[in-house]
């Protein structure tokens, strides 16, 4: 008998950890299905996660996953828009029926859903992003046409720590969309996932020690994106989380990067999301998301 | 002898892609190790390095490219970065003060050469000093800004160290510099 994973019906970064227990409820190697029926929406954090998830259990060698396709037509319709289901195709076995369309570059959706294996993919993304960034960055939130270059730095930088420190591939999608009950705004969304080492095993041997005691998921997130370590001794590495920071700061933009068990976030004013969150379910590899709202017009 | 390398030019040549940003640490190295290439063949005084075709420079690749140029020198030549925008020498800045570093931009307007990234106020004073005065000696150089003569020997020994002013037979001078503004 199979192992229900129950996809939220509204699945973003917050009713992830739904997934993520349901996820680690069983062995990744039980026969699983993936239950996506009653999916009203998912950001592109839901998108990504389902893949990651999708991508270790084929690595840890389990049996092939099934999933069944949400009931709504319009979702199963914005989820083929994605790319979604082209990639869950390889990973899954798909159960319902998939609408054929294309990813569409002139919707909501910035970036569709993209597989981030090598560095080339890291240039694929970035040229494809910086038209439609322009865009909606400009006319959509209100923010400089010049930060569209420091969006798609940020975009460059979050892919890259897939290549350099995943161990493994992951996948990146940006869409637009309005935030209706956190802020009221529209906002862009970057969603980065993969299914690697995560932060902890890739920090352990230049920082356990150092920590001591309290070594963990969340003592591995605090030390790269607080402190800006990286596992590499060249003193030059660690400036892109830093960079990513520099960046959001300017446009109150949220960073939170989930790996293992914890979940790290860089929160500003808007958002009420604790700094650091421990004792999470288990999830494979890191989840990195980062949110730039719309700009408030200025007063006077 | 100046020597101007197309950074854009030199992406093309080294990474196999339509795109013409300077993202990622792999590309980083694989365009500083061409640059490099050039550099220890030209000798030149004075190298160029033009970005105006690039399109984004990201804060690893900046790194690799830029600041470990700067870190780990193939020859004696002074490197002017030019043709750079503003969110690309943003990115540049950045790694610089990372490492505590500095390097010059050509001034799109003026044409002249000024420091970005992290150095010391004397530093930045000789600098100026000679960018208006034009070329100095450390003797003349001490009488200029009052500093004892020894002040000035070491200071300048930093910024020819530093690859930030050129040392020639008329006295140490800096890259780029127009017509001193003073007699």
């Amino acid at each position: 008998m199979s192992r229900v994973i129950e996809i939220p019906p509204a699945f973003d970064d917050r009713s992830f950890e739904q997934f993520a227990a349901s996820f680690s409820a069983g062995p990744i190697t039980d026969r699983t299905v993936f239950d996506a029926r009653p999916a009203q929406w998912a950001s592109p954090y839901g998108l990504v996660a389902m893949l990651t998830a999708g991508q270790a259990i084929k690595e840890a060698g389990g049996p092939r996953p099934d999933f069944t396709v949400p009931a709504a037509e319009d979702v199963r319709r914005y989820w083929a828009r994605t790319g979604f289901f082209a990639h869950a195709a390889q990973l899954f076995e798909l159960h319902g029926r998939v609408p054929k369309l294309k990813p569409d570059d002139h919707s909501d959706v910035l970036l569709d859903v993209t597989p981030v294996r090598a560095s080339e993919d890291v240039h694929a993304v970035v040229g494809k992003i910086q038209a439609g960034a322009a865009r909606i960055l400009t006319h959509e939130l209100g923010i400089d046409a010049k930060a569209t270059m420091g969006f798609a730095m940020a975009l460059s930088e979050a892919c890259q720590n897939i290549v350099e420190h995943a161990g493994t591939g992951g996948w990146v999608a940006v869409h637009a969309y309005t935030f209706r009950k956190r802020l009221g705004r529209r906002v862009v969304v970057i969603a980065v996932s993969d299914g690697g080492v995560g932060f902890r095993r890739s920090l352990e041997a230049t920082q356990a020690r150092r920590f001591g005691d309290r070594w963990g998921d969340g003592a591995a997130l605090e030390a790269a994106v607080i402190q800006n370590v990286s596992r590499f001794r060249d003193p030059g590495r660690g400036q892109g989380i830093a960079g990513i920071k520099r960046y959001l700061g300017r446009w109150s933009g949220k960073l939170s990067i989930r790996s293992g068990t914890a979940r790290i976030a860089i929160v500003p004013e808007w958002d009420d999301e604790p700094p650091m969150t421990e004792h999470l379910a288990p999830f494979p590899g890191a989840q990195l998301q980062i949110v730039i709202p719309a700009q408030e017009p200025s007063g006077g | 002898m100046t020597q101007t390398i197309r950074v854009e030019q030199l992406l093309r040549e080294t990474v196999q892609s339509p795109y013409c940003d300077l993202v990622t640490r792999p590309t980083g190295r694989a365009v500083r190790s061409s640059i490099q290439q050039r550099l220890t063949t030209a000798q030149a005084a004075l190298t160029l390095l033009d970005f105006s075709e690039v399109g984004l420079v990201d804060f690893s690749c900046a790194d690799e490219v830029i600041a470990k140029l700067l870190l780990e020198p193939v020859s004696d030549t002074a490197i002017v970065l030019q043709g750079l925008r503003e969110e690309q020498l943003e990115a540049i800045e950045h790694v610089l003060e990372h490492h505590d570093l500095a390097a010059l931009v050509r001034d799109p307007e003026r044409g002249a050469a000024r420091i970005v990234g992290r150095v010391s106020p004397d530093l930045r004073t000789a600098f100026f000093t000679l960018q208006q005065h034009g070329p100095a000696t450390a003797e003349s150089l001490a009488r200029l800004t009052g500093w004892a003569v020894d002040q000035a020997e070491g200071v300048l020994a930093t910024l020819v160290r530093f690859r930030l002013v050129l040392r020639g037979a008329a006295g140490f001078m800096v890259p780029l510099a127009s017509e001193p503004l003073s007699p």
